[in-house]
């Protein structure tokens, strides 16, 4: 398994992952969306079971993260969303879905500034509650009533990014005090930041956020036709409205 | 310029009403004030224009275009004519006639920004870019002191290969600033890393290295940063710094191959030391998965055995269901696979003797232990190792998968089991009790969509299409276009394909066209999806996506979900261009087994064969009709959606030009993959078919050049020769460019010598053997006895696999061979294979 970041190319098999794994789908140019707006932010994690035929050929996707920032916070602060992020049931268990929310969440801290990261599960999804609470520690903000399409209420969560902010500062002084040194020093990693956790639970494949809101959900199925800003409005609906 | 008839004022004012009613998308609102001003002044150009544009938002297309031209003739010199004109085209997706009407437009009124922009948008769109750059060079003119349209500048000398020149436009804006941006100007980080971007791809590496280390501060893309250094030091040779940066990327993510690889290439490690540099790292970052498993992919022999003990022993103690699939890439290796299979048996035993196997009764209440995980995930590892194509012991890997599946619990762990269960049965052939199983572990977690997509695919696999949407409306939204139309509009191409691929093989070549065109359609959307990104991407300023997307759009339909498609559709255009009866109701069972044997009718006979499938045809054609009114009374209070008046693809079958159809699928399968066998040897068949001989011929040396020795290749040589052998009427230019050119058959001996040579040196292959025995059917050589022997000999030969057993039935059906014999002795060796069974 390679985590790499998302590229356009790999849309049509992270939108086939989703589809496979998840109810709430989106068209392919919603994706292209994130990927045109937080390129630094989306993650994948690609098969490597198979040589590909030709090197041309995308490769599979068995997992990934579609994250953004939200472009009005309601609170003023700066903060990350994850609009989706699965892991096929053949690639359990190896704490992939871990591996590619903190890679987005660290892009998060130092290209937007992010302060914390938020997202939806369905209350009645345990396993990736499980996934958000034990493993990744966010935390229950509060309770949606009727999030998504179908009237099923959504847990809000939200992780604090302050630990990740600790260890970008630890860098930044780490890299400074290299370059007074300039050269001559022993070769050496950058001091760990990112806690490795055991991963300990399945990881589970699921945890995703209604990108329709419930009012207007007709006009969303003829979304893809919409121009870009089109889109982000009726993103930005449910958030308005809740 | 003025328009040349100039309204009263207040006119003029509703005419000011009729553009803001557009902008505001209040078409109903704005026609009424157009017609308004159209009572007092019917000929007014600008007014019938706005007109027009209103209509076409309705969707009445049509009397949108004579509207737009009859404004044209009232007022040939506006620009708000020409302007609706191409906006019409636009709409239409005719993008070189919208092209055209925007320059006229321009010439009208030159300082217009919005056409000028409308104009710019298409032109990249349609990558004219050297109009894409006089369009940019334009806006930069008009309006310097805005970034955005420098950077535009940029892109467009970029796309057009022209580096220094892009480079230089983004220096000129840089130097007109008076300080520098700070650092939390986005726009600026992205732009400067824009340009690090372009220079880099010069190839001049210590240029782009040193302007990183300039900008290397400021740009707060951390990652883009990181990799460029790693990537341009390796590149300059700077194999210290190199190292430090791969070392620093590792840090952040240490499952990433490319770091491993800059990582080995800056340390020049061979051998032992390599070994070491990743024994090293795995004790860095004992969670990740990649710095233990690549020594797997370079170390052989006895040092393959000892890093596969420990990544085995590693991955199966966590009872991780994916260990195999990690390893199976190995598995074109004999020995690497044979090793893998002992150490596993090893552990397995191991495993048995820490704790031996309980009684079932003890196993039952609760969740399974820790250490019976250890075991049930071991013994999946061997099923599926023992499934695996390579190796493929139905027997073994049932066996294996049964013992897990009586040691698991009723937890979540069945439902993981019954999957493997599913899929070895489905490589077996037994799609139908594969489909059961699937639908087992479905039930044991129905909230799962996995498990239902899974299910649902094998149910197409069974060809249960219905209960395959039924399976699937669990989880799509129906309230709109119902589990289809979700399906659709959600894009979902894996489900579309196989539906279309199981009519296929019902012979419902209608519904099969219908499917694939669908997919075709989401490609289009898909090469549309990029407009509006052309200027958002502007606004948001992160370029370098950008250019990655328009690239990525650039070979798009080289995707292998379009070349699936693709492939499936041509040879249902082929097959129709042969026998067209197939695309009338119950007569396009042709390839099912009560099918009609049309072709051996008399005339009298086919012409009542022909009007019993067309009656039955129509009878079909309403009940989908009235199905598709109920559904959508149903959706009372839905979006009323253009209807489908071709729910079953009859038109899409019965189409009278059916190579002119495959050509549509052809063109963009040859253009955008041309290493793709299958796209050539397609392409040989419709342009042999269409009598393009050159064509064909090109497409047969690019097969040749792809896959010298395939058999596919080889029986269209012999058909091509024993073509040529015909002494068809060719003119002479066509002659002599197929005689220097065609050189693949041998000058001395007989065609039919040829394909005997073929037959023997390709001895163990069923799918030669098959090639052979349609070279000679082409060539008229052999009697039907002499074929059908050497497609039952196929049969036997070793490395036959279930998919050549069910070609070889095809193929001996088409010699009207003896098929009830093929099919008993295929049966006793898949003897799980639904296709083999007697039928009751």
């Amino acid at each position: 398994m390679d985590i790499v970041l998302l590229h356009p190319s790999h849309i049509p098999h992270v939108q086939t992952c989703n589809i496979t794994n998840l109810p709430e789908n989106y068209f392919a140019k919603y994706y292209l969306y994130h990927a045109l707006t937080w390129p630094q932010l989306s993650y994948v994690a690609i098969d490597l079971s198979k040589p590909s035929r030709s090197p041309h050929d995308p490769p599979k996707i068995v997992g990934y993260v579609l994250a953004k920032m939200e472009e009005e916070p309601v609170d003023g602060i700066p903060h990350g969303h994850i609009t989706s992020l699965s892991v096929m049931r053949t690639h359990r268990r190896l704490g992939l879905a871990e591996k590619l929310m903190r890679q987005s969440q660290k892009a998060m801290v130092e290209t937007f500034g992010a302060k914390y990261v938020s997202l939806h599960v369905r209350v009645s999804n345990k396993a990736a509650l499980r996934l958000y609470k034990d493993t990744l520690q966010f935390e229950v903000e509060k309770v949606e009533s009727k999030y998504y399409a179908d009237g099923e209420d959504a847990f809000s969560m939200k992780q604090n990014l302050d630990f990740i902010w600790d260890a970008v500062k630890k860098e930044e002084a780490q890299f400074k005090k290299e370059d007074k040194k300039a050269e001559g020093e022993e070769k050496e990693g950058a001091p760990t930041g990112t806690g490795d956790e055991d991963e300990g639970d399945p990881v589970g494949d699921e945890g995703q956020e209604d990108k329709k809101p419930k009012e207007v959900m007709r006009k969303v199925k003829i979304g893809r036709a919409l121009g870009v800003s089109d889109l982000v409005e009726k993103v930005e609906q449910p958030k308005a409205s809740s | 310029m003025p328009s040349q008839q100039p309204l009263a004022s207040k006119e003029a004012s509703l005419f000011r009403n009729v553009l803001k009613f557009y902008e505001t998308k209040q078409y109903k609102k704005g026609l009424k004030a157009a017609e308004q001003i159209l009572k007092k002044n019917p000929k007014h150009g600008e007014t019938l224009a706005m007109k027009g544009l209103l209509i076409n938002c309705q969707g009445k297309t049509e009397e949108a275009f004579q509207i737009a031209k009859e404004a044209l003739k009232q007022d040939m010199k506006s620009h708000v004519c020409w302007h609706v004109y191409g906006l019409l085209y636009r709409s239409q997706k005719n993008f070189d006639e919208a092209i055209k009407a925007y320059k006229m437009a321009l010439r009208f009124e030159p300082d217009s920004q919005q056409i000028l922009r409308d104009l710019a948008l298409l032109q990249v769109q349609m990558r004219d870019y050297n109009g894409y750059i006089e369009s940019r060079r334009l806006m930069v003119m008009s309006k310097p002191q805005i970034r955005q349209n420098w950077t535009g500048l940029a892109i467009a000398y970029h796309l057009a290969g022209n580096l220094s020149e892009a480079e230089n436009v983004l220096t000129k804006y840089e130097e007109t600033l008076k300080q520098p941006p700070p650092k939390t100007d986005l726009e600026n980080s992205e732009a400067i890393l824009y340009k690090n971007y372009i220079i880099g791809e010069t190839g001049d590496y210590q240029k782009a290295l040193d302007h990183l280390e300039s900008i290397s501060r400021i740009a707060v893309d951390k990652v883009a940063i990181l990799e460029a250094r790693a990537e341009y030091n390796l590149k300059l040779g700077n194999n210290e710094a190199a190292e430090k940066a791969y070392r620093v990327l590792l840090e952040r993510n240490p499952e990433k191959r490319l770091y491993y690889t800059g990582l080995e290439k800056s340390l020049g490690v061979e051998g032992e030391e390599r070994l070491k540099i990743y024994e090293e790292l795995a004790e860095q970052y004992p969670r990740a998965d990649a710095p233990k498993r690549i020594p797997l992919d370079f170390q052989e022999g006895d040092a393959f055995k000892s890093v596969a003990q420990k990544y085995l022993d590693w991955r199966l103690k966590r009872a991780a269901p994916s260990t195999f699939t990690s390893l199976k890439a190995l598995y074109g290796d004999v020995a690497k696979r044979e090793t893998l299979e002992s150490l596993v048996d090893e552990f397995l035993a191991k495993t048995r003797e820490e704790k031996p196997v309980e009684n079932g009764e003890n196993l039952t209440n609760g969740s399974s232990t820790p250490n019976n995980s250890v075991l049930i995930y071991t013994l999946y590892y061997l099923s599926q190792h023992h499934d695996h194509w390579r190796i493929r012991n139905t027997e073994k890997a049932l066996s294996y998968i049964n013992e897990a599946l009586e040691l698991a619990p009723d937890n979540a762990d069945q439902g993981e089991l019954r999957l493997g269960l599913a899929r070895i049965l489905k490589h077996a052939g037994d799609v139908r009790k594969a489909m059961e199983e699937m639908d087992n572990a479905r039930q044991k977690d129905k909230s799962d969509r996995y498990y239902n997509t899974k299910c649902s695919k094998y149910m197409l696999r069974n060809d249960c299409n219905e209960e395959a949407i039924n399976t699937m409306s669990l989880f799509t939204r129906n309230d709109v276009n119902g589990p289809l139309g979700d399906l659709l509009e959600m894009q979902c191409v894996w489900y579309i394909t196989e539906d279309g691929e199981s009519y296929v093989r019902q012979g419902k070549l209608g519904l099969a066209l219908k499917r694939f065109h669908a997919v075709y359609k989401i490609f289009e959307d898909w090469t549309d999806d990029q407009f509006d990104f052309h200027s958002f991407s502007l606004r948001k300023g992160m370029i370098r996506a950008y250019i990655e997307m328009v690239r990525w759009e650039d070979s798009l339909w080289s995707h292998p979900f379009f070349r699936r498609a693709a492939v499936n559709a041509i040879k249902l255009y082929l097959l129709l261009n042969d026998k067209p009866h197939l695309a009338h109701g119950s007569l396009a069972n042709g390839t099912g087994d009560d099918a009609v044997d049309f072709e051996s009718l008399s005339t009298a006979d086919r012409k009542k064969a022909m009007k019993k499938a067309k009656r039955e045809a129509q009878k079909q054609e309403k009940a989908a009709a009235e199905a598709a009114a109920k559904a959508k009374d149903e959706r009372k209070g839905g979006e009323e959606k253009k209807q489908d008046d071709d729910p079953l693809g009859a038109k899409l079958a019965q189409t009278t030009e059916p190579l002119e159809k495959a050509l549509v699928w052809l063109k963009p399968l040859l253009e955008f993959s041309p290493t793709f066998l299958e796209g050539q040897t397609a392409g040989f068949d419709v342009y042999m078919k269409r009598r393009k001989y050159l064509l064909a011929l090109k497409c047969l040396l690019a097969a040749h050049n792809i896959a010298p020795e395939d058999p596919v290749v080889h029986e269209q040589i012999v058909r091509f020769q024993n073509f040529l052998n015909s002494k068809p009427e060719l003119s002479p230019t066509v002659k002599s460019i197929i005689d220097e050119t065609f050189t693949l058959t041998p000058k001395e001996g007989s065609l039919a010598e040829f394909n005997e040579a073929y037959l023997s040196s390709h001895a163990d292959s069923p799918r030669a053997a098959f090639s052979v025995v349609k070279a000679r059917q082409a060539l008229g050589a052999s009697e039907g006895a002499e074929l059908e022997t050497l497609v039952f000999e196929a049969l036997k030969k070793e490395g036959a696999t279930l998919k050549d057993a069910v070609d070889g039935l095809a193929l001996i059906k088409e010699i009207k061979g003896d098929v009830g014999r093929y099919t008993e002795e295929a049966r006793q060796r898949w003897t799980k294979a639904n296709v083999f069974e007697v039928k009751a």
